[in-house]
């Protein structure tokens, strides 16, 4: 979108098109120009979203791997037919570049703020993964650059843009439900993410050669350790070591508290009281209460699919959500079912196809950076619903009962649940 | 991290795994668990020991994330002596950041002077968290020094700790800097201002009206006005649950 500064070479005649004059086409000018940082199998799946699109135009690539920068420039040289797309191994040197509007972040979550904080600053919108920070200090400064800088932010929290969740979450504020009493969140499966990450370290290897992987830009914002292959394995391998990981909670919370947020009302604050049950490595809980006096249940992911007899959950799919009121109740999740108490049955879809939804998503984003205006994951929603994962993950690693102070973010009476909302990021990042 | 129904409908992927790969076994050098157990008085101990390779790195780095959460100001000389270990420093300052003592602060001036290039950074930014007012002379004058990120840390870490003696270092090394560490100086002060909002609403909007001067950096000076105009609205972020439905 922005003319000035433009790196990709200018062609020597102008087709038509690019002046806008063909029916459908889209002037230079009027593309947002975007790049990516750390884009890996997640990451993929939004450059191919993006590159669907006559409004964007996909530039330049940035990470810390030599094999994955080559893949992505590869993808995107063959879609334009030319060999324009840049490739940077170091951030810097890609948001210097004026010519790009937007970044889209998808690194592990542990660089997921830092460099969304520095693309802010840089001028940049940022579409970004989730989870979105990892800790309570982390997801407020996010909000605050954002605020500050007037750039916009898209957490990658696509169920937003989800029909069918969309469809539960009217039912629930406009009340079809009655009075809303109850939201459930389904969380990370222990199996797969249990709350808890470990400290443990993996055993020393040799580091690649930096041209290849350069293990100290991998670590960023993370405290030192020796490197092995086994943390940088695609699919993973960062997940559930503490300093690189959030936990179950914050895995599948960022989606699932981040709706049950929506649902009650609560987008613009945070659960004041957490209860958490379970152990870590077992089926766990955290039942919490907002101010408004709606309960959220967090319960992990491992009963999908079962019919828990203590509450009646279906268990929808991963990512499932579902909302109770004094009336009636709504279930839905990954996939697009959508369950109903009997006396909703004529209301509801029984299905609605969630094939779309990063697409959504995404038009979403870009129609934002046009206009200027907020969309549905904002840095300001995203930040709230983070905290109140934050502070259930605080509750659980305690064990025991917290009680939140959302104007002043902070834990009322519990000096070491309070000195636990924040980590020391890795000489020379912040946020 | 897209998680659709059909990809891990039974979540029987275990945490061992990633990308088909099995998780290596852990070393005994490299288990936390026993060390986490430790009192106050034996993680001291272990900050004190000597070496720097990989498993006394553990040790260490495990001893003050315990004392992130327990440590006191018993804790604050061991964790400040590391303060200068490329390897180690990370470590202390996450501790050193969360005790809640001014024998923390302290520490973390005195080591102002002793350091440079990234662990000086690193210690900057410490301070920024704790928003030491104590520190903003030496921020100050650090802003002047002939590192450019140091200069761009202190200038952010003095707009962090805001308040009016902050703003005005800030206002004066705007017409003192040039180039990339002005740039830095011009974001601190807007992050000066729209920290003082609460604190000191008469004096952010001054020093956002300065902000909004043509020769300030166009990003900060756009963004001032903004945050101007926003403040005149009075707009203010709810915080409590509305009634549900």
């Amino acid at each position: 979108m922005k003319a000035a500064g433009a790196v990709a070479a200018a062609p020597m005649i102008v087709p038509s098109a690019v002046l806008g004059q063909r029916a459908g086409a889209v002037a230079p000018s009027d593309k947002v120009v975007i790049a990516g940082i750390g884009i890996g199998g997640r990451g993929m799946a939004s450059v191919n979203t993006v590159l669907r699109y006559q409004d964007t135009r996909f530039v330049a690539i940035c990470d810390v791997k030599k094999q994955r920068r080559e893949i992505i420039k590869k993808l995107i040289d063959e879609r334009y037919q030319n060999s324009d797309c840049m490739m940077y191994a170091y951030q810097e040197e890609l948001l210097a570049r004026p010519d790009i509007d937007a970044v889209i972040i998808a690194t592990p979550e542990f660089w997921h703020a830092p460099l969304s904080v520095q693309a802010a600053h840089a001028g940049k919108d940022v579409f970004c993964e989730k989870p979105c920070s990892m800790s309570i200090q982390e997801s407020r400064a996010l909000a605050d650059a954002f605020r500050r800088t007037g750039r916009i932010y898209q957490a990658g929290t696509q169920r937003r843009n989800g029909p069918n969740f969309v469809w539960a979450i009217e039912a629930a504020r406009t009340g079809k439900l009655g009075k809303l009493q109850t939201v459930h969140a389904n969380v990370g499966t222990y199996i797969m993410w249990p709350p808890i990450p470990s400290k443990d370290w993996l055993p020393e290897e040799p580091e690649p050669p930096k041209e290849v992987l350069d293990w100290d830009r991998w670590l960023g914002p993370c405290p030192w350790r020796p490197y092995n292959s086994f943390y940088v394995t695609g699919g993973g391998g960062w997940n559930n070591w503490y300093d690189f990981h959030g936990g179950g909670i914050l895995e599948w919370g960022s989606h699932t508290v981040d709706l049950c947020q929506w649902a009650a009302d609560c987008d613009e604050t945070h659960a004041v009281e957490y209860v958490p049950k379970g152990a870590n490595g077992a089926p766990y809980s955290v039942h919490c209460t907002y101010s408004n006096g709606i309960k959220l249940v967090m319960r992990d992911g491992n009963n999908l699919g079962k019919r828990l007899p203590d509450d009646g959950w279906l268990g929808m799919g991963s990512c499932s959500v579902r909302f109770e009121g004094d009336e009636g109740w709504v279930e839905t999740g990954d996939g697009g079912r959508i369950a109903v108490s009997d006396n909703l049955r004529g209301d509801a879809p029984a299905r609605l196809s969630d094939s779309l939804v990063l697409h959504n998503h995404w038009r979403d984003f870009i129609e934002c950076i046009k206009t200027r205006s907020q969309p549905r994951a904002n840095a300001d929603r995203a930040c709230n619903s983070h905290i109140t994962c934050h502070a259930a993950f605080i509750a659980f690693e305690l064990g025991r009962r917290l009680t939140w102070d959302p104007a002043k973010e902070e834990f009322v009476n519990d000096a070491e649940a309070n000195r636990m909302r924040s980590r020391a990021l890795r000489k020379p990042w912040a946020v | 991290m897209q998680n659709t129904g059909q990809e891990n409908p039974t979540g029987k992927k275990p945490a061992s795994s990633a990308g088909g790969r099995v998780k290596p076994e852990i070393p005994a050098e490299f288990k936390a668990e026993l060390i986490e157990k430790l009192d106050q008085t034996a993680l001291i101990r272990i900050l004190a020991e000597h070496g720097s390779e990989p498993a006394a790195v553990f040790r260490k780095g495990i001893a003050c994330k315990r004392l992130a959460v327990i440590g006191t100001k018993e804790s604050v000389p061991s964790l400040a002596a590391l303060l200068g270990d490329d390897r180690v420093s990370d470590y202390a300052r996450d501790a050193l950041e969360l005790i809640p003592d001014p024998a923390a602060d302290q520490a973390l001036r005195e080591a102002l002077p002793k350091l440079k290039g990234l662990l000086l950074i690193g210690v900057i930014n410490s301070i920024r968290r704790r928003r030491d007012s104590k520190a903003l002379e030496p921020l100050g004058k650090l802003i002047y020094g002939e590192d450019a990120a140091v200069a761009g840390a202190a200038a952010l870490a003095l707009g962090e700790i805001s308040g009016s003696a902050a703003a005005k270092i800030l206002q004066g090394a705007l017409g003192a800097t040039a180039g990339a560490v002005r740039a830095d100086v011009a974001g601190g002060a807007l992050l000066c201002a729209d920290r003082m909002m609460t604190e000191n609403r008469e004096g952010a909007l001054a020093l956002l009206d300065f902000l909004s001067r043509p020769d300030i950096p166009g990003n900060v000076r756009i963004r001032a006005m903004h945050l101007q105009v926003a403040a005149a609205a009075s707009l203010k972020r709810p915080r409590t649950a509305p009634s549900p439905k």
